[in-house]
């Protein structure tokens, strides 16, 4: 909450550089005819699970994309296109000639895949993108898009900003180029490469028609990216771990023992498990440097690229996972060095996991009861006004899940809904509970319960224990395990559960 | 008293409007007077009320001169100013109806008269304007009754008697001023149901309510619903048109009368409440599981509320089986004179110093226990709407800080996910024992000495200089400390917000005067002054 207030005060001061750069045409330079546009079009079919009804996945969508083609055969293209696909489709812009891909690297979080064709000599002709990566504040980018006919349709517009920005899966910010360009509608408009002189220096992130601004991601995270999909195992953006709160407050500072008008963030909460608390950061303490970079009382640094923008980038965009990175406190106003060995955090490791794609839901239904793991995937299926749609009791455990579970590791088990079954009369109202024991024993995944319910208690019971009202609900072991097939054939129940 | 557990029960009703205090009567459309038709209509749900609902029916029997007890009453109230609480609020008029009752009272909804500072009551027939007086007003069932002091007012008035239940599908006949009108309007419509409604007065208490489907609009509020001459209700809440039409909702005798008895003793004492949740018992499994007979008897208590009359007596897991020598069926409803009701209704005809008993199943035994109603369950009460309180709240440094109520909710309205638990979870998750007053940091007149504290808004304290703060007196207590400065700590991972107390000091009368703040704090919640009559009698 805190680091949100925080980076709108960020905003007012990230324009600062960058203005004196010099215009540079972005336009294509003229292509000799035999020369390819390093563009094709992506079509996907996907289908996203069902989280009301985990054991099936929704209806097919498609969508039609475009692609930036890079060096070894690779095509670039945003995560958020391919996450949950069926079925990749390669098709070149003059010819129409197509081929199947796969998809090689993702990061979800960084919204980033490369696409690999099938047939390796269908990008032969093509001449890759280089990527330019000193895009600054005043340079023109031109967005990238195709007419029907396969004729390039660029369209010029202007860096206003870079700034760290949410990306959609909003985990931790990154690095976002904002550019003031008027897009012309076209089909395949998903993803829009944004080219400097010939050179990729983004990819589109999102685009508000009203205000007719764009934001990319920009060449620094693409290269990222890029660096860590040529190695072996794609461990993904570093995360550290804390929250922070600018000092500008002089009470607060004083408070902390800062004296004087010196930099820093003050630091509100550091997550366990993670790199801050490993290399013993602490509540209180005052990030003066990071990557020795001086930072300021809002928590920017001085990049030579941009000017002033949030020390978060340092650990983003500059940094990989395995990097140790040193972070100048100051702890009670002693100054202090601490070494931070950066790490990517799962979605995994969260116990609300922030996203999850490509990976049917966990579920498992007990007599007509439906338990699900809360996780931020879930609470989506109530749309992009989830936060205010979705039950606000569970969007309250996701929201503030460190705070409510600081030591991690595990899952919060919910009673999803109820099918109405002979064992489920009198439940059939209930939904959106969070299961605390069953047969007595606390529950941290569905994998507990699934242990669990194997061990009724006396009597052939099984009793599940809810935090909220009704507090306690009672099944018959023997009717639940008699009327499972029943419940399979009536409700389309391929399986009970999936618990992998 | 049935309370409305949850906050989500509350919002369902949210588009029921009450019909006295809406101050632009110009912007609803006019009455349009029906004719009589002699077919009689079927009472209609609210989810077929699409189709503009029922043709009145002539009634039976003719009500008799109602005019010689109806009275129009014209109440001009403060509303509190939650944002600016230091002021007096804005000014309101509202114009609602009620008649005469014997020993020379007049019955209206406490909706019509809540937070007035001055109430006109006039008469068909009559030029005179009286200026009339709050007697007792009861904000959880929505009644009040004021008087005339102009000693001839109530001579030519014939007080009106009060009926039983009316029958369903039986005619009845609302009187009122509705849309702000000088004369009487009379409409007449059916009994379509029967049943626990949340009254939206206090958004909070359940009672009976009878649905009714006479026209019913702002200003019939107060009035009669007759039938043979006999009070069978009076008009107080229904939907507004774009939620359902002719569903309009009156309170039945039950409940007038035990208002009129409870104040009998010269003040009134509120609804008693069990203070308890409970789900119904119809899973055989679960009834077999808590060695119950298959008997279709008993309900399962959820929750106890600490702060309730049953904390020491019931426990989750208990089973409730009779009340008062009445069988619980396991749906809740008990038999009380041959109907069907919610077994909080015998709960809802008890008063304050009564008791009741209860046999119950624990830990597979019958047990027979005593619940004395001595105690209200007041965490209830911030989840509900307060009138005739002034709010509290303390300022220090430009920083506004105010306990959490559902008025504080709806004046600003936040969206802070921690701020919306801490209401809407108050009671169930009991945590009133940690937080008696939850303290929000609900606004910050700005000034040099807060101009870094913005982020801190909407933050709930939990302590200061490392003193927990439980109470909004603890907060003022601690403020008038003389530290060096103040760390306070809201809940939840944040900075403390720091303050220099002699530079708050310092800014002290600076912001007062620049926002212009009459008063620092108030820590009572006594009625605002008004006439000495009243005020003794509130």
């Amino acid at each position: 909450m805190h680091k949100r207030l925080f980076v709108t005060f960020g905003l007012v001061l990230v324009t600062v550089s960058g203005t004196l750069a010099k215009k540079e045409p972005a336009v294509p330079t003229p292509l000799s005819k035999q020369k390819q546009l390093a563009l094709v079009r992506v079509n996907v079919t996907g289908q996203s699970y069902d989280y009301f009804r985990p054991w099936q996945k929704k209806a097919p969508f498609s969508k039609r994309a475009l692609g930036a083609v890079l060096s070894k055969g690779r095509v670039l293209v945003t995560a958020d296109l391919v996450g949950n696909q069926n079925y990749v489709e390669l098709e070149r812009a003059e010819s129409g000639e197509k081929t199947a891909a796969k998809v090689q690297v993702i990061d979800y979080e960084a919204n980033l895949a490369l696409l690999e064709p099938v047939d390796k000599t269908f990008l032969d002709e093509i001449t890759p993108l280089e990527i330019t990566p000193d895009t600054v504040v005043g340079d023109r980018l031109a967005a990238w898009q195709l007419e029907p006919t396969g004729a390039l349709l660029a369209t010029e517009g202007l860096v206003t900003t870079v700034q760290m920005t949410p990306y959609p899966i909003d985990v931790g910010e990154f690095l976002t180029y904002r550019i003031s360009l008027p897009m012309q509608y076209r089909e395949n408009s998903y993803t829009v490469p944004l080219v400097k002189n010939n050179k990729l220096a983004g990819l589109m992130l999102r685009y508000d028609s009203r205000s007719q601004l764009l934001d990319a991601i920009p060449a620094p995270i693409i290269t990222h990216f890029l660096r860590e999909a040529e190695s072996q195992n794609y461990r993904g953006f570093p995360s550290v771990g804390f929250s922070f709160f600018p000092t500008r407050d002089p009470e607060l500072r004083q408070f902390a023992g800062e004296i004087g008008k010196g930099g820093g963030v003050y630091v509100t909460n550091v997550e366990p498990n993670t790199p801050a608390m490993k290399a013993g950061l602490k509540v209180g303490d005052i990030v003066t440097a990071v990557a020795n970079n001086e930072i300021d009382q809002n928590g920017n640094y001085v990049d030579p690229l941009y000017g002033k923008i949030e020390f978060t980038n340092l650990l983003t965009a500059h940094a990989y996972s395995g990097d140790v990175i040193p972070f100048r406190i100051e702890r009670n106003g002693n100054p202090m060095q601490l070494n931070v060995t950066l790490e990517h955090r799962d979605a995994k490791d969260y116990v609300s996991p922030p996203y999850n794609f490509d990976q049917p839901p966990r579920y498992y239904v007990l007599g007509g009861l439906i338990f699900q793991e809360l996780s931020r995937q879930y609470l989506k299926e109530w749309g992009a006004a989830w936060q205010r749609e979705a039950p606000q009791r569970l969007v309250y455990l996701d929201h503030f899940q460190s705070e409510l579970f600081p030591e991690g590791n595990r899952r919060v088990v919910i009673l999803s809904q109820v099918l109405p079954a002979n064992s489920t009369i009198g439940y059939d109202e209930l939904s959106y509970l969070t299961v605390t024991k069953v047969n007595g024993k606390e529950i941290k995944s569905l994998g507990d319960l699934a242990e669990a319910v194997k061990q009724p208690i006396e009597g052939g019971f099984i009793k599940i224990e809810t935090e909220e009202d009704p507090k306690q609900i009672d099944l018959d072991a023997a009717q639940v395990a008699d009327e499972a097939p029943i419940l399979q054939e009536n409700y389309g129940i391929s399986a009970l559960h999936r618990l992998d | 008293m049935k309370r409305s557990l949850s906050f989500v029960s509350a919002i369902l009703l949210f588009g029921a409007i009450s019909y006295a205090q809406q101050s632009n009567p110009a912007t609803s459309p006019p009455a349009q007077p029906e004719a009589p038709a002699a077919v009689p209509s079927r009472s209609v749900s609210p989810a077929q009320a699409v189709v503009p609902v029922p043709v009145p029916i002539a009634p039976p029997k003719p009500n008799g001169p109602v005019q010689k007890s109806l009275v129009r009453i014209t109440a001009t109230s403060v509303e509190p100013d939650y944002k600016a609480p230091w002021n007096a609020g804005a000014l309101e008029r509202g114009v609602g109806a009620g008649f005469v009752i014997t020993g020379n009272r007049i019955l209206t909804n406490a909706h019509v008269v809540a937070n007035s500072r001055y109430l006109i009551v006039e008469r068909e027939s009559d030029p005179n304007k009286y200026p009339a007086t709050v007697q007792f007003i009861a904000n959880d069932c929505d009644l009040a009754l004021i008087t005339v002091s102009a000693p001839d007012f109530f001579k030519n008035m014939v007080p009106l008697k009060f009926g039983g239940i009316p029958a369903l599908e039986s005619t009845v006949s609302a009187y009122g001023y509705p849309i702000g009108g000088e004369r009487m309007s009379v409409t007449t419509g059916i009994v379509s149901r029967i049943d626990f409604q949340l009254y939206t007065h206090s958004s909070i208490d359940q009672h009976l309510a009878i649905q009714i489907s006479a026209q019913i609009n702002p200003g019939n509020s107060g009035g009669p619903v007759m039938q043979s001459g006999k009070v069978m209700g009076v008009a107080f809440q229904g939907y507004s048109g774009d939620v359902a039409q002719g569903v309009a909702y009156m309170i039945p005798t039950p409940v007038i009368n035990r208002f009129l008895k409870d104040v009998s003793n010269g003040h009134y004492d509120k609804y008693v409440d069990l203070a308890i949740s409970y789900s119904k018992l119809q899973n055989p499994a679960q009834r077999k599981f808590l060695g119950l007979k298959d008997d279709d008897r008993g309900v399962l208590v959820n929750t106890v509320v600490e702060a309730g009359p049953s904390a020491t007596v019931l426990r989750p897991g208990d089973v409730l089986l009779t009340i008062d020598g009445h069988s619980i069926a396991s749906d809740g409803n008990v038999e009380l004179e041959g109907e069907r009701a919610d077994f909080q209704e015998v709960v809802e005809r008890k008063f304050k110093g009564d008791s009741v008993k209860l046999d119950i199943w624990r830990d597979k035994q019958p047990m027979t226990v005593k619940i004395e109603f001595l105690k209200t369950a007041w965490p209830y009460l911030i989840q509900g709407h307060s009138y005739d309180v002034r709010p509290r709240y303390v300022l220090y440094g430009g920083l506004l800080f105010q306990p959490l109520s559902l008025d504080l909710m709806e004046a600003y309205r936040p969206t802070d996910l921690r701020l919306r638990h801490f209401f809407e979870y108050f009671i169930l998750e009991q945590l009133y024992l940690q937080h008696p007053d939850v303290i929000v940091l609900a606004n910050i007149l700005p000034d040099p000495i807060n101009t870094y504290l913005a982020p801190y808004r909407g933050g709930i304290v939990d302590e200061i200089n490392g003193k927990k703060i439980r109470t909004l007196d603890d907060l003022a207590r601690t403020f008038a400390e003389t530290p060096e400065r103040f760390v306070i700590r809201m809940i939840g991972d944040g900075p403390p917000l720091v303050l220099d107390r002699n530079k708050v000091e310092a800014a002290r009368e600076q912001i007062k005067t620049r926002y212009n703040v009459l008063k620092e704090q108030n820590l009572e919640e006594k009625p605002e002054s008004k006439s000495p009559e009243q005020a003794n009698n509130i």
